[in-house]
C-alpha cells in the first residue's frame, strides 16, 4: 500500500510536469507575437516598451532556456506577475482557488446525493414507473447544457420566486451553482449506479444477507450500497476532472469568483502569466484529487491490491 | 412425532411477460427433527427452487408461489408476516449454498459477516458476539480462527469458504440446515470433508439437514431417506437403502445406473439417460419423463401420475413402477 501511494505520487508530479512543458510552449503555439497579442488592448505602449517586455518575460531566448527559467521560478513559488495590475499570479490564484474547490465539493456532494439515490432506488424499483421516470430524468440531465440549466434556475429561484440571489459569491450564492454543476454529474451517475445497483442485487451474497434473516434495510445498506459503490467511486475521480471543467462555465454564468472565471477573464485579456498559472494549478488539483479517490477505492473494495 | 418441517402441494412459477416456467409443482413432502433428507435430481428440476420457497427466498418478481402450504413447527411459512419469517430465517432454519466465494461479500470481513448473524436474533454484545463467531469458526475447524476472523472471503480458499458458509449457517443452532449442493463447486477431496463435517455437527447439535445434490452417489451415507425430483415434481421418495436397492421409477432407475460401480464387471459402460429433461415454459401433458422413458406405455402421455405408497415409507409417481432387471 505505502508502495502503491509512492507509485501513485510519483506518478502524479510525472503528469504536472508534462504540464509545465505543455504550458511553457503554450505561448508559442498560439499563432502571432505573444508580447504583441498580450498588449494589443494598450495601444499606448510602444515597440521599446514591447522589447523590454519581451526581455522581462524570458521570449527574446531559446525555448529550452526559457522552460529552465519557467521551472526555476515555478520552484520557488514564482508563477509571474498579471499584465494587467502587476498582481502576482500565484496570489491571485490561491485568493480565488477555495471558492472553487468549495463549488466543486458542493457540486460532488449534490451529484452523490442525488445520482446515488436516484440510481439505487431506479435498480430496486428496476422495471417500475420509477425506474423510467428516474432514468427518463437522468438522460434529460445529461443532455441538458449546464449553462442553460444555470440560467434557467436562475431565472425561476433568482428573478421570479427571488428565493436566491442572482450571484455573487456567498454561501447563499453557492446553492444554485452547486445544483448545476451536481446535476449535471448526478445525471451521468445514477444510470452508472443503477446498472451497478442491478449487477448487486442479483449476486449470491445478497441471497445469504436474505437468509440470515437480515432486515431489508441491513441488506441494502450492509450489503448492496458498499459493493454496488466500488464502481461508482472509481467514476468519480473522472466526475470530479469534468466538474473542475464545468466549473469554468458555470463559474462565470453565476459570477462565482473561481479560478475558472478568472480564467476566462484572463483568455479575454490575453494575459499568458495567469493562464499558464490557471492550468498549473488546475492540472494540480485534479492528479490531488484523483490520487485521493484511487485511494478510497482500495480503502473500500479490499480484493484490490496495488502492487 | 410431529414433523418439524411440512411441505404441501407447494408449486412456485417464474411469470415473465415471455412465458410462465413451472419450476416447482404440487411438491409435498415432511422433514423429521434430526432427519436428514437428500433432495436429488439433475439442473433445473426445481429441488434448489423449492427449498428457496421453503425459505422465503424465491426472487420476486419473477418468482411466484402459486399454491401450497410450508409448515415449520406447525406455523405456515407463507402465511407468516414478512418480519416473523425474517425472524426464523437464520435462526431456527439456516441455508448454505452452492458456490461460497460469491456467497459470501467480497468487501465485509468475514467476523463482520458471521457477527451481524448471530446478533440479528440474540441480545449478545458485540464482543460476545465475536466471541461466539470465534468458536463456530473453530468449530468447523478453522485454524487460528481469533485471527482468520479479520480475514475477507477472497483470503481463504474454496473449502474455508464453505466452512465458513457453514459456521454462519449454525450461527443459532437451527433445528433445520438447507445445504444447497455445497459440495459441488468443491475439488473432490474437500467434498468429503465437507460432508464428515456436517455429519459431525448434525450429530453434536441434533439438527435436521435437506442436502440438495445431482450426485444420488454422495447421498450414501449421509442422508436417511431420499426425495428425487423431476422437472419439478417429486417422482420418487424413499429410505435411502430402500431406493437403492429397489428402485421403482425409471428416472431413479436411469440415476442408479449412470454411477460408476466399483464392483462392475470391467468394460461395462455407463448407461447415461437418453434425451433431455422437458421445457418448463411449456410443460407437457402425461408424465414429464414419458419421453425419456423406456417404460412408457399409452397412458404416460395423458395421464400424469402422482406419487403412491408401494409400502409405508416408499412413493413413486409411475404407472409402469418397473422393477430393476
Amino acid at each position: 500500500m505505502t508502495r502503491y501511494f509512492f507509485k501513485r505520487l510519483l506518478s502524479g508530479i510525472f503528469t504536472i510536469w508534462i504540464t509545465t512543458i505543455a504550458v511553457t510552449l503554450l505561448i508559442h503555439l498560439v499563432p502571432g507575437d505573444p508580447v504583441q497579442i498580450m498588449y494589443a488592448q494598450s495601444q499606448s505602449t510602444t515597440p521599446e516598451q514591447l522589447e523590454q517586455i519581451r526581455r522581462n518575460l524570458g521570449l527574446d531566448r531559446p525555448i529550452y532556456e526559457q522552460y529552465i527559467m519557467y521551472m526555476g521560478r515555478i520552484l520557488q513559488g514564482d508563477f509571474g506577475t498579471t499584465i494587467r495590475g502587476n498582481q502576482p499570479v500565484l496570489d491571485l490564484l490561491l485568493v480565488r482557488l477555495p471558492n472553487t474547490l468549495l463549488l466543486t465539493t458542493a457540486s460532488l456532494v449534490v451529484t452523490i446525493v442525488v445520482g446515488v439515490t436516484a440510481g439505487f432506488f431506479a435498480a430496486y424499483k428496476r422495471d417500475t414507473w420509477i425506474d423510467s421516470t428516474l432514468m427518463t430524468a437522468a438522460i434529460l440531465g445529461i443532455s441538458v447544457p449546464s449553462f442553460w440549466l444555470g440560467l434557467m434556475l436562475m431565472y425561476i429561484f433568482s428573478m421570479q420566486l427571488g428565493w436566491l440571489p442572482v450571484s455573487g459569491t456567498s454561501l447563499r450564492n453557492l446553492i444554485l451553482p452547486a445544483i448545476t454543476l451536481g446535476l449535471a454529474n448526478a445525471a451521468s451517475v445514477s444510470r452508472l449506479t443503477r446498472s451497478s445497483m442491478i449487477d448487486v442485487l442479483t449476486q449470491d451474497y445478497m441471497r445469504t444477507a436474505r437468509a440470515k434473516g437480515l432486515k431489508e434495510g441491513t441488506v441494502l445498506s450492509r450489503h448492496a450500497l458498499r459493493n454496488g459503490l466500488v464502481n461508482v467511486v472509481n467514476m468519480l475521480g473522472l466526475q470530479f476532472t469534468y466538474m473542475m471543467g464545468g466549473a469554468i462555465v458555470v463559474e462565470n454564468v453565476f459570477a462565482w469568483n473561481g479560478i475558472g472565471r478568472l480564467a476566462i477573464q484572463s483568455i479575454f485579456q490575453r494575459d499568458y502569466p495567469t493562464i499558464q498559472g490557471f492550468i498549473l494549478i488546475f492540472a494540480t488539483v485534479v492528479v490531488v484529487v484523483s490520487m485521493v479517490l484511487d485511494l478510497l477505492y482500495v480503502w473500500i473494495d479490499p480484493r484490490i491490491t496495488y502492487k | 412425532m410431529p414433523p418439524l418441517l411440512s411441505v404441501e402441494n407447494l408449486s412456485t412459477h417464474f411469470v415473465t411477460k415471455a412465458a410462465t416456467v413451472k419450476a416447482v409443482n404440487q411438491v409435498s413432502f415432511q422433514v423429521n427433527p434430526g432427519e436428514t433428507v437428500g433432495i436429488v435430481g439433475e439442473s433445473g428440476s426445481g429441488k434448489s427452487i423449492t427449498m428457496l420457497s421453503v425459505m422465503g427466498l424465491v426472487p420476486s418478481p419473477p418468482g411466484q408461489i402459486v399454491s401450497g402450504q410450508v409448515y415449520f413447527e406447525g406455523q405456515d411459512l407463507l402465511k407468516l408476516p414478512l418480519e416473523q419469517l425474517r425472524q426464523i430465517r437464520g435462526n431456527q432454519m439456516a441455508m448454505i449454498f452452492q458456490d461460497p466465494l460469491s456467497s459470501l461479500n467480497p468487501v465485509l470481513r468475514i467476523g463482520k459477516q458471521l457477527v451481524e448473524a448471530i446478533r440479528r436474533h440474540t441480545n449478545l454484545s458485540s464482543a460476545d458476539a465475536k466471541a461466539h463467531a470465534i468458536h463456530l469458526l473453530q468449530r468447523v475447524h478453522i485454524p487460528n480462527a481469533a485471527q482468520r476472523i479479520n480475514a475477507y472471503p477472497h483470503q481463504f480458499s474454496g473449502g474455508m469458504r464453505q466452512r465458513v458458509m457453514i459456521a454462519m449457517g449454525l450461527a443459532c443452532n437451527p433445528k433445520l440446515l438447507i445445504a444447497d449442493e455445497p459440495t459441488t463447486a468443491l475439488d473432490v477431496t474437500i467434498q468429503a470433508q465437507i460432508v464428515e463435517l456436517i455429519k459431525e455437527l448434525r450429530a453434536d447439535l441434533g439438527m435436521a439437514v435437506v442436502w440438495i445434490t445431482h450426485d444420488l452417489s454422495l447421498l450414501a451415507g449421509l442422508a436417511d431417506r431420499i426425495l428425487v425430483m423431476y422437472a419439478g415434481q417429486i417422482v420418487e421418495q424413499a429410505p435411502l437403502l430402500d431406493l437403492y436397492a429397489n428402485p421403482r421409477h425409471p428416472y431413479t432407475l436411469g440415476l442408479l445406473q449412470s454411477i460408476p460401480r466399483l464392483d462392475a464387471a470391467q468394460q461395462t459402460r455407463l448407461r447415461p439417460i437418453a434425451g433431455l429433461p422437458p421445457n418448463l415454459a411449456n410443460y407437457p401433458q402425461g408424465c414429464p419423463f414419458a419421453p425419456r422413458c423406456q417404460y412408457a406405455i399409452d397412458r404416460c402421455t395423458t395421464e400424469d401420475p402422482t406419487l403412491e405408497a408401494i409400502s409405508p415409507e416408499h412413493q413413486v409417481a409411475c404407472w409402469v413402477k418397473p422393477e430393476r432387471p
